[in-house]
């Protein structure tokens, strides 16, 4: 006989990852905010863990949020090991740090996602990494809108047939590394790394401002609307009318990215490629 | 260049190729409220394609710019969008209107020629958001101008929208009436509880998991109940509810849908025609609703009441409705199917409006354990297991089962594992028609249903409708808006040695 009470309200929530976010303190900040803030709104459990001196740093744990302040870095894959769980994918959020580290990490996390400042060490790094767990970078998340819309262009047949004779991009923005991955996924896409001719320019202000690509006759371009929250496509191409559109750049905050990241758990081919294709272009610089 | 080298491994999901949308009844209610607001979201997570663009018909006067501003203005209503939004602008470029009556040739003539004018479509979709009366007439008019089947121009493909027919005769013929113009692929025929993800989830969660394919049989599930409630009243729908009903309105689709989804096997492939192949087995296998002349479904009509702390009319006094009315606005009724898998356990499905909460949910109740084992520390029952799918308003699956209660002595409460689509992914869900429309300008059928799910739930419920043609109108109980129905509906259940739940 059926109880009559109202039981499809409260009870224990099923969690789908742990999220542990690693780095040095003044890098965990933000984490924190952000992974408090997940672990609100998604089914997550957050732990933190700032680097320090500690091999027993203080705790402070509560119901889905642990947080581990000064430890060692040595010591990070013991603390990693004790807290994950085994029935939940684990995913690291790596904030910064030795890049030795990582092997170890990468044998006991299901994702990891990089998100450091300077990123070509860590990159060099990560690549043997990629046939032992699932690689990200919160940078090439952030790039996905920007990727989607200029797939978006190729769905037209005269794109694709124009294609073949582009051989110049640029890309301008603040941050070089993300347009570096954007022209590595790019051109090894349409199989145009040694025609293409590309450009990359820092500029101040977002990430990513400008991306075009062309033959100086025909052209495809991205470009941030001055709100900072769409992208103005336009599509020059012979034998079809222009396009112009504006379209939204989606929620760019980190914890929109996270979010994005966590309904990921599988390998990123494209990612994959676009670092190594980033890392062998510059293996000369130190 | 063949296909798009740059969507491999494209996070992203995919778009459809360039289309134009098509919308017969653009300044109706269900445009303004899910359409044009889907159309945004898309546009808002880049799913339309790169050339899009959508051609609003209705018999309203209006030009290209009013249709855009009721665009603003429906998306401001009911999607909190706000005035100078750069996606609603962008968007906005792309809505054309043309006014007309929908049996008028010269309409479908100027139809032709925009489309001509909206170059670089490579497909065309329609959507009849009209009333169900006038489906044949587009229809008709859609072929006879040359914009329906198979061309070399692109595709083409429609949209109708439930009800499809109002009977079994009515549907055949309608179906007959669309396949003298199109055939069976390009129809989509929508309902739009399959675009919501605990639906779609529910594949998912029976055939992606190990654990519970096993026990989902009538070996260890006892019954099964299957809830459509809402708290709203007829509101401005009186004409069409009048000649529909609940039974129409709700069993015939969305809880057959439903319940098809929880009682099909397991499909060979996730492809459109195994999926549906296997819903309309479950169907064929279901006993008939009427024994001897003699519905087994119980009907009701709301009478006056309170719900959600306001005082409500009762269904005849409801602005539109006959003072004299014998609409049903609450059904329950057993369902049994005929099949290996289901032999002797009953689907209960019920559907009411003006009932104390709105929620759609399946509840699938497991059998008790053989041997009660701690019946010391548990004086009543144990609670059997309980599989709660919720469908709206809060997506998500509940499990219930008994634990320890933390004590030195044994006792026994149950308690609830939670999944809810809101929060377990950090993410948006979308809604069930942005999921649908692009579904039908990708060509993926499999959330649509097919003519022969249609004619199938036709055939169980119209022998209903006949039955009840035949019986007094005094038949008809009576139910107070604001509770769960009459209590005649409880009947059923407790000569089964059960119980609706208390939602």
């Amino acid at each position: 006989m059926e109880n009559a009470v109202n039981d499809a309200g409260a009870g224990a929530q099923a969690l789908t990852a742990t999220v542990i976010a690693v780095g040095p303190p003044g890098r965990l900040d933000d984490p924190a905010a952000t992974l408090g803030q997940l672990t609100s709104t998604a089914a997550i459990r957050g732990i933190l863990i700032r680097y320090g001196t500690h091999a027993e740093p203080p705790t402070r744990t509560s119901e889905r949020f642990v947080t581990l302040d000064g430890l060692r870095p040595e010591y990070i894959n013991n603390a990693v090991a004790a807290l994950r769980l085994s029935s939940l994918p684990s995913i690291v959020w790596w904030r910064g740090g030795d890049e030795a580290d990582l092997e170890g990490l990468a044998a006991l996390a299901d994702r990891i996602i990089l998100d450091v400042e300077e990123p070509l060490p860590v990159w060099r790094a990560a690549v043997p990494l990629v046939e032992r767990t699932s690689l990200g970078d919160l940078r090439w998340t952030r790039l996905t809108r920007w990727r989607a819309l200029m797939a978006h262009f190729f769905d037209i047949a005269e794109v694709r047939a124009a294609a073949p004779l582009f051989h110049r991009l640029d890309i301008t923005g603040a941050d070089l590394p993300a347009a570096g991955l954007f022209a590595a996924w790019l051109t090894g896409a349409l199989q145009t790394s040694e025609r293409m001719h590309v450009d990359l320019q820092r500029t101040t202000g977002a990430p990513i401002q400008r991306i075009r690509v062309g033959n100086g006759r025909e052209e495809l371009m991205l470009e941030l609307a001055p709100n900072g929250t769409c992208v103005h496509t336009a599509a020059h191409v012979e034998g079809h009318a222009r396009a112009h559109r504006t379209v939204s750049l989606g929620d760019q905050s980190t914890t929109a990215l996270l979010a994005e990241e966590l309904r990921i758990r599988s390998r990123d081919a494209a990612f994959e490629a676009a670092l190594r294709r980033v890392v062998e272009a510059r293996s000369d610089e130190t | 260049m063949a296909g798009n080298p740059l969507n491999d491994g494209l996070r992203i999901e995919p778009t459809p190729g360039n289309a134009t949308l098509v919308i017969f009844g653009a300044s109706g209610d269900l445009t303004r409220r899910k359409l044009l607001p889907a159309l945004y979201r898309l546009s808002r997570g880049h799913r339309l394609p790169a050339r899009f663009s959508a051609i609003g018909i209705a018999r309203t006067n209006m030009d290209d710019e009013g249709f855009r501003k009721q665009f603003r203005d429906s998306l401001r209503e009911f999607a909190g969008v706000e005035p100078g939004d750069d996606i609603a602008r962008s968007l906005a470029a792309h809505l054309y209107y043309l006014s007309g009556e929908l049996d008028d040739p010269a309409v479908y003539q100027r139809l032709t020629a925009r489309l001509q004018e909206i170059d670089g479509a490579d497909g065309v979709l329609f959507y009849l958001a009209i009333p169900p009366s006038v489906y044949g007439t587009v229809i008709r008019q859609l072929g006879a101008a040359g914009l329906g089947g198979r061309t070399s121009e692109g595709w083409r493909r429609i949209i109708v929208e439930k009800p499809f027919g109002t009977d079994l005769t009515t549907a055949r013929a309608l179906n007959a009436e669309v396949h003298r113009h199109f055939e069976e692929e390009q129809v989509f025929r929508i309902d739009h509880f399959l675009g919501k993800e605990t639906v779609q989830n529910l594949l998912v969660f029976r055939f992606a998991n190990g654990m519970f394919e096993p026990i989902w049989n009538r070996r260890y599930i006892d019954h099964v109940q299957i809830t459509g409630a809402e708290t709203v009243g007829v509101e401005r729908r009186a004409a069409y509810y009048e000649g529909a009903g609940a039974l129409r309105d709700m069993v015939q689709n969305h809880l057959m849908q439903l319940m098809t989804l929880v009682a099909m096997e397991p499909p060979i492939a996730f492809t459109a025609e195994s999926v549906r192949d296997r819903k309309i087995d479950v169907l064929l296998s279901a006993q008939p609703l009427v024994n001897n002349g003699r519905p087994n479904v119980v009907r009701a009509q709301y009478a006056a009441g309170w719900v959600a702390g306001s005082e409500v009319p009762g269904y005849c006094r409801e602005p539109g409705v006959n003072g004299s009315s014998t609409t049903e606005t609450y059904v329950a009724l057993r369902m049994q199917l005929d099949s290996w898998r289901w032999a002797g356990v009953p689907f209960y499905l019920r559907t009411g409006k003006r009932l104390p909460k709105r929620t759609t949910e399946i509840a699938i109740q497991f059998k008790q354990p053989p041997l009660q084992v701690f019946k010391a520390a548990s004086p009543s029952s144990v609670s059997p297991n309980l599989l709660v799918i919720n469908v709206q308003p809060d997506e998500g699956i509940s499990l219930r089962f008994e634990a320890k209660v933390p004590a030195t002595r044994m006792q026994l409460a149950p308690v609830m594992m939670n999944f809810r689509y809101g929060t377990a992914f950090g993410g948006p869900v979308p809604e069930a028609y942005e999921t649908l429309l692009l579904d039908a300008m990708l060509g993926d059928p499999t959330l649509f249903a097919r003519h022969d799910f249609v004619e199938a739930s036709w055939t169980l419920i119209t022998p209903v409708h006949e039955a009840w043609r035949a019986e007094a109108a005094a038949a008809l109980p009576q139910y107070e808006a604001g509770e769960w129905g009459p209590k005649e509906a409880d009947a059923p259940m407790a000569a089964d040695g059960r119980r609706w739940r208390t939602l």
